[in-house]
């Protein structure tokens, strides 16, 4: 089976988690050695530059997709952040609201170029400077740029909570969006209530997703106060390493990794 | 035996006395036909899936969301083609593990659809998503 390079994050609804995923995810990636690329494809509400404090990249991705700059120029290195010998880019959508406001208005021959050039970063980036991961945090729903992304991903994970609306549109998005796109889907069931350390209310879970949903399910997440309490400032996985979302999150990064996604 | 031999030697001589003539003109038979097989292999899938009409529509841009909405026979060799940038109907197919004959009506369907070009290029005829130069 093809190993899962490229990654979308994705949701039905907002508020699930997919930043926070993201994030962490390629962090978790960068200190197991990898060399990754995190991409905000969030252009309705652009989060990494607030979360990861870039003020200014010399490109946005909007320039990338609007092909007038290439990739190189978009791509901050912030390596320096993460106490490993991995390393770690990002690519920020721009936070103005006037660039947000020119994303929503882009037409359909538009958002087919930019599909063009979000395929185009399989060569550019995991061929030519041999990026081991690309992960894309998309904005929630059947957008345009989502769904670019997801056309453009090997892996599809959806993060989920166990909110009813949340459930029924992200199992009808597993039929009528990933299936009709034949993507290989994980779910991540994110901000769970109640007690999952016990084998057995674990496995109960489990089995529930699993008739829910008929998709792997990559891993199950409590709702953490501490990472509430961090309000987005910080990368968890990097400064509490022996936190349990990080050991949880380290499981995940290995499923990837081992190709058993 | 010696029958054979003494044909093969005719057919040999003559073409020598011919020069490349007649194998340039079976040469174009070829590609005649195979410009035929493709043309009814179109026909044949618009007759199956109840088009008559084989007038190209006017370009279209392929985004994600005409893809969604497309048959899934049609999805299935569009996400290919975009995925690979520009193919043959053969290279299609060997990722799709369908006919090469299938692929080319669909990709064929797809240019009267305006979603794709097509462009010849000896007797290979290649196909793409013009994105760049779209409308």
């Amino acid at each position: 089976m093809a190993l899962s390079k490229i990654i979308a994050v994705h949701s039905y609804k907002g508020g699930t988690g997919k930043t926070l995923l993201s994030i962490n995810l390629a962090a978790n990636f960068v200190t197991h050695g990898k060399k990754v690329c995190l991409l905000d494809l969030d252009f309705r509400a652009p989060s990494l530059s607030t979360i990861l404090k870039i003020e200014k990249a010399e490109c946005w991705l909007n320039d990338y997709l609007n092909g007038t700059c290439g990739i190189d120029k978009v791509l901050v290195n912030i390596s320096d952040r993460i106490q490993n010998k991995g390393k770690l880019f990002v690519g920020l959508a721009n936070p103005a609201t006037e660039a947000i406001r020119d994303m929503s208005a882009k037409d359909r021959k538009w958002e087919m170029r930019a599909l063009g050039r979000l395929l185009a970063l399989r060569n550019s980036l995991l061929n030519d400077k041999s990026f081991d991961y690309l992960i894309f945090d998309t904005s929630p729903g059947l957008q345009y740029s989502s769904i670019n992304a997801i056309v453009s991903a090997d892996l599809v994970i959806v993060a989920t909570t166990l909110d009813r609306s949340d459930v029924d549109g992200t199992r009808r998005m597993l039929r009528e969006l990933y299936d009709l796109f034949e993507k290989k889907t994980d779910i991540i069931l994110n901000k769970v209530l109640f007690d999952v350390s016990s084998r057995l209310g674990r496995e109960e879970l489990q089995n529930k997703m699993k008739d829910i949903y008929r998709v792997p399910l990559l891993g199950i997440i409590p709702c953490f106060c501490d990472v509430l309490r961090a309000e987005g400032g910080i990368i968890f996985a990097q400064e509490r390493p022996e936190h349990p979302f990080t050991k949880i999150l380290d499981d995940i990064v290995s499923k990837i990794d081992n190709n058993m996604a | 035996m010696h029958t054979c031999k003494t044909l093969r030697g005719t057919i040999v001589a003559k073409q020598e006395v011919l020069g490349k003539k007649p194998l340039q003109i079976l040469e174009k038979i070829r590609e005649n036909l195979e410009k035929l097989n493709e043309k009814m292999e179109v026909m044949i899938e618009l007759q199956k899936h109840g088009r008559k009409d084989v007038q190209p529509l006017p370009e279209t841009p392929l985004d994600v969301m005409t893809l969604l909405s497309m048959p899934d026979h049609l999805r299935k060799t569009a996400m290919t083609l975009c995925r690979l940038g520009r193919a043959t109907a053969e290279e299609i197919a060997q990722q799709t593990h369908r006919a090469r004959a299938v692929e080319s009506a669909y990709l064929n369907q797809l240019v009267i659809m305006g979603y794709l070009k097509k462009e010849r290029k000896g007797r290979k005829a290649y196909f793409y998503v013009d994105r760049e130069n779209h409308g």
